[in-house]
């Protein structure tokens, strides 16, 4: 019976990472969501040694101007879509040396969905030691706010001024036919789960993807202050499902959205992206129900035709 | 078309702005202006990585053909200065003195200082017009269309041009937000004497050319350093941990802090209990922490948790989500698991004040005033104290030794009481004058009658005597009993005839259940046991001949709305006859100050003799008629603590500050707006967890005796269903979801770093219990 | 004659397994390989070996293939890749990023047009696309000469005072894949001839940031810093040079190799194997009394200017061969070094072999016979026809 904000004493371990891991003093917009995701990743990864690659996204940018240091860690900013590449050299060193240091990719949406994708995939099926995480404000941030493969239909972006025709791809079920240990989508909204997951992905050995929705108030048109709001919301009305994918085979839901409308019509009325478009939840919703039918079956509603020997 | 006045060719104008913020629009804007005008322009921003905040900077120049330039502008004409924050980046160089400088800015041109003197500065609070005619969103103001409008002014252009040029852009919507700061910038003249020239040299300005260094051979082993930027280190340096030392609280004019809201539970207390406080304190330090806190208003708390009618659960925010927290248990379980006593201030003038009737209103007056070190006698007509709590509340609501705990407590502080005396008008005039003051708390007087006919006959009888004489002993009552009333005597009256032994008992009632004003539990434990409510109907006739044997009931409907909101019942003409053997009559009472002597007139809660006012006072049911134990005694605290602040001067406005709410009211708020409502709490962070329940004794058992029906918690769990509104709990929500982790853990709370806040936010809007707000950071309460 | 029969591209993978072998006290080796013609049987070699505490990586294009070597570098590894043509194209951007962030990544490129429309033959066009990065770029000529450019470029890269990436360039086919005898050395003396990798800048405990964005004045001084540090480069392989032959016993081609030019007054000017051809041409007009010389450039980037010039001077009659194009202009080796020649020589240049044609004696009979005809130079002239 507890009715505290149950944040799993996240902020009260002893071996918090003393030293932030996203510096203040940095350039991310207020109400950044990979922000958030620094401040969660910094208590995950507490007092591990840990190497930074970042591609050409924002997450170059909050590395700071030369030579001031952004992060708190040692950090390699690569070409756009050389993330996985790069981590997989740097792993490959971290391996051979019998070190404990952690190669972490943080990547936006347009390095992983897109330019990204085919080194992406390449590093996922050589089941490299690396911990990918996508960070996905579903835009092109960098550049001002285009579409990439990760923006939803509807959305209003700086190229696609009517609203995008396409849906977003299914990043967790691409990187799940990798057949990767461990595959999760993690909600901001929700700090002890998210804390948990990473924390999880941060232990396991093998390629480990991790997919964030991260707010972006400049590119959705939000109020900054909303912004995790705005996570809670697309979790609840089931818009983003948050679940983990173990050895691309075994699905977990791990929380279960109300399905609301109302959650779905206040998440779209709070992003003026989809008000200039006119999209409605009832126009979502068939693509959403369709997806939890599948996720429903895939996390083991019907029994399997046969049997592991 | 003319040129404006003061304006030579060629013009270089140069707009300091914040990404994102319409910098680079607001130079278009210019642009345009002087386009219409028939001049050649061009208009360009200094693009980089800035993110939405950072300082960035827009460029237009005006010429008469076209213009070559192709460079950035480092000797502005005139400089326009967006945001007040940006004042403390260099501004100023590059402008030479006599220039025009237009500032958003809520200062006038002379509160900016000595170093603009030698410009003619002007400034509008262009955030404040844009923010209330909606250009923007709240965190991100868009400033640019308003304060062109003040740029037009400056250059002396009709509004019309600036009209013409709104519409072939698509702004003709922001054009009434020019207007405003068209007519409200505020202008000075360059002073004679112009300030020392700026000292940051113009390349510092453009924040990044270095030095036009002379012609180096590409081979050359030094790096030259740019001034102000680190120098680039040779390669086969070692390795440096460089920190930012970009200061990004510059970046927002909102800060966040943390404050206080009051709970509705706080609130609605009609005794003033520090309520969300006393619960508080429960979860974290247990029912003696809690005590500490309640007992300093709360005179009666083991009675308050059984019979409060609780405003506080009705209030509770907790009700929006999955159930109001059980306050009045949570009370009563910190009142009969701690033995604190407070402990008695000593006051530098003691003094002797009577205070008259020992009910709730006179025994929390008598225990504010042994609180604080003054010497207290009670005078009681009846023979023991108590009032209504003793003679009125039956045994099986609040039970004798619940009430002698809480006198115990009272009477340890000093308090003496003379009981079995009936104080009258004469009584009075000598206690006025024999002590330093008197406070009257008499309670109700005579109570209402039906008045209708045969109610007269025996068998028909008045609740509060009834229930006085069940206490003293155990009185038989049989047949069919008829209870006449809807407050909590009426249901005192049918639980107590029950366990007299009646065969039944109905009560009767003009309007509905929901208008009945007893507390519902009690409605609802009547109910199981067994009391049937008759809800709609009016007695218009008590019948019988020598002994009352049936009511004639009508039926009532319900009319149109009285002042205070409540539908008027309306009495109809069809009646049913009811047989029953007894009727008891729980109608209310009327006011109760017959005693007082007749050259006294009652004011403003005290006694005056003509013009002049009296050391004497009222408080409880005697003058405010409020009808609730709890009503009693805040306002027996209340008028108490008068009564004191009378007799010195320089105690009122101790006092005054002692019932001052903790939260801070702002200018334009009331009391009212501090309160914190259900869509002001995120019912998102909490899980849901239905209320504990009072257990009680099986209803077979209980409606046989008197004994305590209700036995309360079964521990103090329930406290962690407190929300905590509007008041910190540390729960570390802020902490966690800052985006850049700038929220610290402080001694007493948290330390926000305002040097590195962007002013995002999230804080605020994540607060589970609106501890939090955004302050503007150029108004009172904001850090600039 | 000793050696073992090996063609170029295993040559270079040989010795960038004996360069990983030698990094196995340091901090390892790693590759990251991607196959094209005529590159394949490098990487497909490098495959096979045995590297102690080394990794090669099998990526998904050449683009990630040097994003390992990046990664890896940045880590603190020995590194090294191989590609050709298209796929150099496709790995141009990070070879921008290896450059820009001064790592030592050794590449080998066996040159082949590029396309489409697909040509798998010979160019340097692919090679020299890349010349402006900031990557030192060495020809080679002959299957020894490209080992020990091979195994030297570590050595040169790794330096302190040059820490930019190496390319090692071989005529596709011509080169590449000719087999010939190529003494290999102990991996002993490889040891002894390669310290192990550490650069300044890799990532290791203390916070920073590779490859941050800067402002203008801190990239000036950036460029400065390394066009600096490319020049001074010759310098260094030269002192290097001398270990090479101390430790190895043979010698190690220099910047430039002249034949028979001291008292020549014509000269042939060219890369890779046309030079060899070249001497060839040399030789037989020597015996008919011509004085004839010709010059081979190695180093191509950082551009030996004064040794260049100090060749150049005197001749008055130059033949600039260029097995490549900049379309509009004309050779690119021309257009490097026809400034370096003396005032009023003749530096005509000749497009031979481009798309892989084979550049044969009597194409280059051809060639001094127009330039004997000529009193000043014309515009570039394509020998068709091949």
């Amino acid at each position: 019976m507890i009715s505290e904000p149950q944040l799993c004493g996240m902020a009260q371990t002893a071996v918090d990472r003393k030293a932030p891991l996203l510096r203040p003093g940095n350039t991310n917009c207020g109400g950044c969501g990979m922000s958030n995701l620094l401040q969660m990743m910094r208590r995950a990864i507490a007092d591990r040694p840990v190497q930074l690659v970042i591609p050409a996204c924002c997450g170059a940018i909050s590395a700071g101007a030369f030579p001031q240091a952004g992060f708190g860690a040692p950090t390699l900013l690569t070409t756009f879509a050389s993330a996985a590449a790069a981590a997989t050299g740097a792993a490959s060193v971290a391996a051979l040396n019998g070190e404990e240091t952690r190669v972490i990719c943080l990547a936006g949406d347009g390095g992983t969905y897109d330019i990204g994708f085919a080194t992406l995939s390449a590093a996922a099926e050589r089941n490299e030691d690396i911990l990918y995480i996508c960070y996905d404000n579903e835009i092109y941030g960098n550049t001002g706010g285009q579409r990439s493969s990760a923006t939803p239909a509807g959305a209003v972006t700086s190229n696609t001024p009517g609203g995008k025709l396409e849906q977003k791809k299914d990043i967790m079920a691409i990187m799940a036919a990798h057949r990767i240990p461990y595959v999760a989508s993690l909600s901001l909204a929700h700090a002890d789960d998210t804390l948990r997951k990473l924390r999880h992905a941060l232990d396991l050995r093998g390629f480990r993807f991790l997919h964030v929705l991260s707010p972006c108030p400049t590119g959705w048109k939000s109020e900054p202050a909303l912004g995790i709001e705005l996570v809670r919301l697309a979790v609840r009305s089931g818009l983003y499902p948050v679940l983990e994918i173990f050895d691309g085979k075994r699905h977990q839901i791990n929380i279960e959205p109300d399905f609301s409308d109302e959650a779905l019509e206040m998440y779209l009325s709070l992003q003026r992206r989809f008000q200039r478009s006119g999209v409605k939840a009832s126009d979502l919703r068939p693509a959403i129900d369709q997806h939890w039918q599948n996720l429903r079956v895939l996390s083991g509603r019907i029994v399997p035709a046969r049997r592991e020997r | 078309m003319r040129l404006p006045d003061g304006v030579e060719l060629p013009l270089e104008i140069r707009v300091h702005g914040r990404g994102g913020q319409g910098g680079v629009t607001c130079a278009k804007l210019i642009a345009a202006l002087y386009a219409r005008m028939g001049l050649a322009v061009q208009t360009f921003g200094d693009y980089g990585s800035e993110r939405s905040g950072a300082p960035v900077q827009a460029f237009t120049r005006v010429d008469r053909s076209t213009i070559t330039n192709r460079n950035k502008v480092y000797r502005p004409d005139h400089l326009l200065v967006l945001d007040p924050g940006l004042l403390e980046t260099p501004v100023l160089s590059g402008v030479a003195p006599g220039a025009l400088i237009l500032v958003n800015a809520v200062a006038t041109p002379a509160q900016l200082g000595e170093r603009y003197r030698g410009y003619k500065v002007a400034t509008v609070d262009a955030t404040d017009i844009a923010r209330e005619q909606g250009i923007g969103s709240s965190s991100v103001v868009i400033v640019n269309t308003t304060i062109v409008g003040a740029y037009a002014r400056l250059l002396g252009l009709p509004l019309e041009l600036l009209a013409e040029v709104y519409a072939s852009l698509g702004v003709t919507g922001d054009l009434a937000a020019a207007e405003l700061a068209y007519q409200k910038v505020q202008i000075q003249e360059a002073s004679l004497t112009p300030s020392p020239a700026a000292s940051d040299t113009p390349q510092a300005a453009a924040g990044c050319a270095a030095k036009p260094s002379p012609t180096r051979d590409a081979g050359a082993d030094t790096a030259p350093r740019a001034s102000g930027m680190p120098a680039v280190t040779p390669i086969a340096g070692q390795v440096l941990d460089v920190p930012i030392d970009l200061r990004t609280g510059l970046w927002s004019n909102q800060s966040p802090s943390y404050c206080q809201y009051t709970a509705p539970c706080n609130a609605a207390c009609p005794a003033g209990n520090d309520v969300v406080g006393f619960i508080q304190a429960l979860k974290e330090g247990g029912p003696e922490a809690a005590a500490a806190l309640l007992l300093r208003t709360q005179a009666l708390p083991s009675v308050c948790g059984r019979v409060c009618p609780a405003p506080c659960m009705s209030d509770c925010n907790r009700r929006s989500f999955d159930g109001p927290v059980n306050i009045r248990s949570l009370e009563r379980w910190i009142a009969d698991h701690s033995d604190l006593h407070l402990v008695k201030e000593t006051a530098a003038a003691p003094r002797q004040i009577a205070v008259v009737g020992g009910g709730p209103a006179g025994l929390s007056a008598a225990y504010q005033l042994a609180l604080r070190g003054h010497k207290v006698t009670i005078f009681e007509a009846a023979p023991a104290l108590g009032g209504v709590l003793r003679y009125g509340i039956p045994a099986f609501r609040l039970p004798l030794d619940a009430l002698e705990r809480d006198l115990a407590r009272i009477l340890n502080l000093g308090v003496s009481s003379k009981c079995g005396r009936k104080i009258d008008a004469e009584a009075l005039i000598r206690l006025a004058s024999e002590y330093d003051s008197l406070i009257i708390c008499t309670g109700f007087g005579a109570a209402h009658e039906l008045g209708v006919p045969g109610e007269g006959l025996p068998g028909v009888e008045q609740g509060l005597p009834f229930l006085d004489r069940v206490k003293e002993a155990a009185e038989q009552v049989s047949g069919h009993v008829v209870v006449v009333g809807g407050g909590n005597s009426a249901i005192d009256c049918a639980r107590s005839a029950l366990r007299c032994g009646a065969e039944s008992v109905k009560l009767v009632y003009r309007r509905s259940r929901q208008d009945m004003p007893a507390i519902d539990e009690e409605i609802e434990e009547a109910e199981l046991e067994g009391v049937r409510l008759m809800t709609q109907r009016q007695p218009v006739q008590c019948l019988g001949s020598d002994r009352v044997s049936g009511v004639l009931l009508a039926e009532v409907e319900a009319g149109p709305p009285d002042a205070s909101g409540r539908r008027r019942p309306v009495v109809t003409d069809r009646t049913t006859l009811l047989p029953c053997d007894r009727i008891i009559l729980a109608l209310g009472q009327g006011n109760g100050l017959e005693l007082l002597p007749a050259q006294w007139r009652v004011d403003s809660g005290r006694a005056w003799a003509g013009d002049q006012p009296l050391q004497v006072f009222f408080a409880g049911d005697c003058c405010t008629g409020e009808g609730t134990v709890t009503h009693a005694i805040g306002n027996g605290r209340r008028s108490a603590l008068a009564a004191l602040a009378d007799l010195e001067p320089g105690l009122r406005d101790q006092c005054k500050a002692a019932e001052e709410s903790p939260s801070t009211i702002k200018e334009g708020e009331t009391q009212a707006d501090r309160v914190v409502a259900p869509a002001q709490i995120r019912f998102d962070h909490f899980q849901s967890d239905p209320p504990a329940k009072d257990r009680h004794i099986p209803v077979s058992v209980g409606r046989e005796s008197f004994q305590e029906f209700n036995l309360g918690l079964a521990g103090p769990e329930e406290a962690n269903r407190c929300f905590s509104c509007g008041r910190c709990t540390n729960c570390d929500t802020c902490l966690i979801y800052c985006p850049d982790g700038i929220i610290y853990r402080a001694a007493d709370g948290y330390r926000v770093d305002l040097e590195h806040c962007k002013g995002c936010g999230m804080c605020v809007a994540e607060c589970p219990r609106s501890a939090m707000e955004m302050n503007e950071k150029s108004l009172p309460g904001g850090s600039l | 004659m000793s050696g073992e029969l090996l063609s170029a591209n295993h040559a270079a993978a040989l010795a960038a397994t004996l360069a990983g072998r030698a990094n196995r006290s340091g901090r390892g080796f790693v590759s990251g390989v991607y196959p094209i013609t005529p590159s394949t049987e490098c990487m497909e070699y490098l495959c096979v070996q045995k590297i102690e505490k080394g990794k090669v990586v099998r990526v998904e294009s050449e683009h990630s293939a040097m994003g390992v070597c990046i990664g890896a570098a940045a880590a603190g590894a020995r590194t090294f890749t191989a590609t050709a043509s298209n796929g150099l194209a496709y790995m141009a951007e990070n070879c921008v990023a290896a450059a820009g962030l001064r790592l030592p990544i050794v590449m080998a490129v066996a040159n082949r047009t590029m396309g489409p429309p697909w040509n798998i033959w010979a160019d340097h066009g692919d090679a020299l696309m890349l010349r402006d990065l900031g990557l030192i770029q060495i020809y080679c000529a002959d299957n020894q000469e490209l080992f020990d450019t091979v195994l030297a470029a570590f050595r040169l890269a790794e330096d302190r005072r040059v820490l930019m990436p190496v390319m090692v360039c071989m005529e596709g086919f011509i080169l590449s894949h000719t087999v010939a005898q190529t003494v290999i050395p102990s991996q002993d003396q490889v040891d002894r001839f390669l310290p192990l990798t550490s650069i300044p800048q890799q990532l290791g405990a203390t916070p920073h940031s590779l490859g941050q964005i800067e402002l203008p004045a801190q990239t000036e001084a950036h460029r400065r810093q390394h066009h600096q540090a490319i020049l001074g480069a010759q310098q260094v392989f030269e002192e290097l040079a001398g270990d090479f032959a101390s430790i190895f016993g043979r010698e190690l081609q220099g910047a430039v190799v002249p034949y028979r030019t001291e008292d020549a007054d014509t000269l042939i000017v060219s890369m890779g194997t046309m030079g060899l051809t070249a001497q060839r041409v040399v030789d037989q007009a020597r015996e008919r009394g011509e004085k004839l010389g010709a010059l081979r450039i190695r180093m191509l980037r950082p551009l030996p200017v004064q040794a260049i010039a100090e060749q150049l001077a005197g001749k008055s009659r130059i033949a600039v061969l260029d097995r490549d194009i900049s379309l509009g202009f004309g050779g690119v080796l021309w257009g490097e070094l026809a400034r370096l020649a003396a005032p009023g020589a003749v530096v005509q240049n000749y497009l031979a072999g481009i798309g892989g044609g084979d550049v044969r004696p009597e194409h280059l009979e051809q060639v001094l016979a127009d330039l004997k005809g000529r009193q000043t130079a014309g515009s570039p002239v394509f020998l068709e026809a091949l």
